[in-house]
């Protein structure tokens, strides 16, 4: 199907959201929460976006999970929306200190300030809660980590702030944060990561540590009879397979 | 003739301790009955509404209330019965006399009583009470009308929610009933949140079958089989009562395998709240009911598409519900009478605050404020004045004096920047500092939002440390503009109901009493005293 973005006639697959056909046409919608590889979760609302219906009713919604449809003309840059995502920057960065990476350029671009005037309680806080890492482990199937708390006090956390018996030491949840927020620490063939220490397993070609025991036992279980030479870190894995043939 | 003794035990009537009046009038009843040739009978019965002068005793069909009963005046009511009323317990009215009857007690006088029709004449622990008044009948005859001619039913009474965002109940269940796909799920919302509120508690636990039989009404008219009634673990006796009358219900065939025989089943079963105030917002309580952690959720789909366990839903508040028995019973037209245009049929408010009568009260849509806050309420207690009155809970907005002749019902009050929210009515007086008051609710609303969404979350967090600011005395002008940004982020950005509502309290402080900022910023004061403003005092 065809909509409207931005005056620009993009073609959309049914059922995708506008985040993904406007990413689609390189047109730029700035967010925090979206990974491609994981649902919408309308949480930093730095995507939102303002949609017009037939009867010219005009509408601000989340892009990355209001799904494309052909009798909606959508405008992802009005000045509305650069105020709105302006506020939504200002009030992020008020409360995360140490702006840094996307973040940091995001607010460089919408000419937010830092003001952290009112934040002096707010100590060294990374995280802008947006939930990608609590999504990745759900999808791995682990749930290790989940949000806790509610309103303000909300923060990531295993069960009863305890290391979690699901986690695998993937840190998974770690390399989908946009804020680098997630303290997942390699030092001396140990990766430490949610309270927990794990071993970490060395590429039998390339000698570099690149996953866990935990992990690796647990991959074992999810493919079953499916050969895989978990020896090699998927790059080596790679090259050995296609030396081996196998 | 037969007297009945009606003991208010209402959560507030049982807080000031009308059980042990019950228990006592019970034991000198007996003495009575014992060698008089007239039984006398007594009943528990749910909220009258007037809890602030409970416990409340009535004597019918003398039709005589008493008020502030203790264990100690049971002797002269039992010994006074069918003679002259007990004169110092009797309501007081605003020209000092004593009042007999319920009706000319100025907080009566002027309601109407539909929704809480029941309440407070019959035991809501007795199924066979509320049979009794025609209980269930609309039940019967809804069984034996087309699920189409319903829901038409509805629509013609032009009911609308009474959750709080007043959507067209009729068409809500059209559109459930228009999916194909089963099973379908029917849910009361009975998670009443709202500091200050207690209609639907009162509701749950005074007249519990009116809410079933709306209930099952509704499930006949979308074709649900199944539903779930969410109520608040805080409120012990709702729950209580709400599970013995679905017992009763289902052991009487009324609900249950074969609603009354036809065929039809539907069942109930009870899930209690954990007192987060966000899952009264449907989508968060319909993942609440699934098991998941009560948030809102983030896709554009309504509950009546895909609601519980992505099948189509109706989830209606437990008032709504409560109406549904009247407006098939009576027929949808009647109901339609009463009301505004848009606005039909009465509300319950919990008036409460600065008020002196304060209490339960059901009046007709399109009542004014004045009407409710004076006449029924009798107004602010001691010389004080009246400042102002928030309606709609946390997420309402708080109107001024000059206000006060605007009509409830829906539209108007949106159009002022309040909302009729679940009907909490909050009075306040000169003593009130309005920054005060905003900042009081934008901190229940910080602590009460699931915290995903930024602009609810972080936007909420900002506000509160702005506003604790300018009541500590240490506020400026540019404060300001920053709680004009996020108000407005709030309102369009926000991924739910509750952060798109949550900026009404600061709007309508800002908009109708900006004289208390500029004060506050300006001149290092509070006029009210409320605010301790710091080295600048």
């Amino acid at each position: 199907m065809n909509i409207q973005i931005d005056g620009k006639t993009c073609i959309a697959e049914p059922g995708e959201s506008i985040l993904e056909t406007a990413r689609r046409n390189n047109i730029d919608i700035p967010s925090l929460c979206h990974h491609e590889a994981l649902p919408g979760l309308a949480c930093c609302r730095l995507c939102v976006v303002e949609i017009e219906d037939a009867t010219g009713n005009r509408l601000v919604v989340a892009s990355c999970v209001y799904p494309v449809a052909e009798s909606v003309t959508v405008y992802t840059n009005t000045e509305k929306i650069k105020k709105h995502r302006r506020t939504n920057l200002t009030l992020l960065a008020g409360h995360v200190p140490e702006v840094k990476g996307v973040l940091l350029a995001y607010c460089r671009e919408y000419g937010v300030i830092r003001d952290d005037s009112h934040m002096k309680a707010v100590v060294k806080e990374k995280c802008i809660l947006c939930g990608l890492c609590v999504t990745a482990c759900e999808a791995l199937g682990n749930s290790a980590i989940q949000m806790a708390m509610r309103g303000i006090d909300r923060v990531v956390a295993p069960p009863f702030n305890e290391p979690s018996l699901n986690c695998i030491g993937c840190a998974s949840c770690a390399r989908v944060c946009p804020t680098d927020a997630i303290d997942c620490e390699s030092v001396s063939g140990n990766r430490k990561i949610w309270g927990k220490t794990f071993s970490l397993v060395k590429c039998a070609a390339c000698g570099e540590p690149y996953a866990t025991v935990d992990e690796l036992d647990w991959l074992k279980g999810k493919l079953l009879d499916t050969e895989l030479n978990l020896a090699y870190c998927p790059n080596c894995r790679r090259r050995v397979s296609v030396n081996t043939g196998k | 003739m037969k007297k009945t003794i009606l003991v208010c035990c209402g959560t507030g009537c049982i807080a000031g301790g009308s059980l042990a009046v019950a228990a006592a009038l019970k034991e000198k009843i007996s003495e009575l009955n014992a060698d008089a040739a007239v039984e006398t009978g007594i009943k528990q019965t749910g909220c009258n509404g007037f809890c602030e002068h409970g416990p409340i005793v009535k004597i019918m069909p003398d039709d005589i209330s008493y008020y502030r009963v203790r264990v100690k005046d049971t002797a002269e009511i039992i010994g006074n019965l069918g003679k002259k009323p007990v004169e110092r317990l009797l309501y007081r009215d605003d020209a000092g006399k004593r009042v007999k009857s319920q009706m000319e007690n100025p907080f009566y006088a002027t309601q109407k009583k539909l929704v809480l029709r029941n309440i407070g004449d019959i035991d809501p622990g007795n199924i066979n009470d509320y049979i009794f008044r025609g209980g269930y009948e609309a039940l019967k005859k809804a069984l034996s009308t087309p699920p189409e001619d319903i829901i038409s039913e509805v629509e013609k009474s032009g009911l609308r929610g009474r959750g709080g965002a007043g959507f067209p109940t009729g068409r809500k269940w059209r559109i459930a009933a228009g999916y194909d796909n089963f099973p379908k799920y029917v849910i009361m919302n009975g998670d009443e949140g709202d500091p200050g509120a207690f209609m639907d508690r009162s509701i749950l636990e005074g007249d519990p079958h009116s809410v079933l039989e709306g209930i099952a009404i509704c499930a006949l008219a979308i074709g649900a089989s199944e539903g779930f009634l969410y109520i608040r673990e805080e409120y012990p006796l709702a729950l209580r009562n709400v599970k013995k009358a679905l017992a009763d219900a289902e052991n009487a065939g009324i609900l249950g395998d074969s609603i009354f025989n036809s065929g039809k089943s539907l069942h109930l079963s009870v899930v209690r709240g954990g007192g987060a105030f966000v899952c009264g917002e449907s989508t968060a309580m319909i993942t609440s009911i699934e098991g998941g952690i009560g948030q809102p959720r983030a896709k554009y789909l309504y509950p009546t598409e895909q609601g519980l366990w992505n099948k189509p839903t109706v989830m209606n508040n437990v008032e709504t519900f409560s109406n549904i028995p009247l407006i098939i019973g009576d027929g949808g037209a009647k109901f339609a009478e009463i009301g505004t245009e848009n606005s039909k049929g009465t509300k319950v408010f919990a008036l409460v605050g600065k008020i002196r009568r304060s209490g339960l009260v059901e009046v007709p849509m399109g009542t004014t404020l004045r009407e409710i806050i004076f006449d029924i309420g009798g107004g602010i207690p001691g010389e004080r004045r009246f400042k102002a009155v928030q309606i709609g809970g946390p997420s309402g907005g708080c109107l001024p004096e000059s206000l006060l002749d605007v009509s409830v019902d829906f539209d108007t009050l949106l159009s002022y920047g309040a909302m009729m929210g679940s009907g909490g009515m909050i009075v306040m007086d000169e003593r009130t500092c309005m920054v005060e008051v905003a900042k009081y609710n934008v901190e229940f609303l910080a602590k009460e939002c699931c915290g995903t969404c930024v602009p609810c979350r972080e936007g909420l967090r900002k506000l509160l440390d702005i506003l604790t600011k300018i009541c500590g005395g240490t506020g400026d002008n540019a404060d300001l503009e920053m709680v004009e940004s996020i108000c407005e982020a709030l309102k369009e950005t926000s991924r739910c109901g509750l952060g798109k509502t949550a900026a009404n309290p600061v709007l309508t402080s800002l908009k109708y009493f900006p004289g208390e900022y500029e004060e506050h910023i300006a001149q290092k004061r509070c006029k009210a005293g409320v605010c301790g403003m710091g080295e600048a005092k």
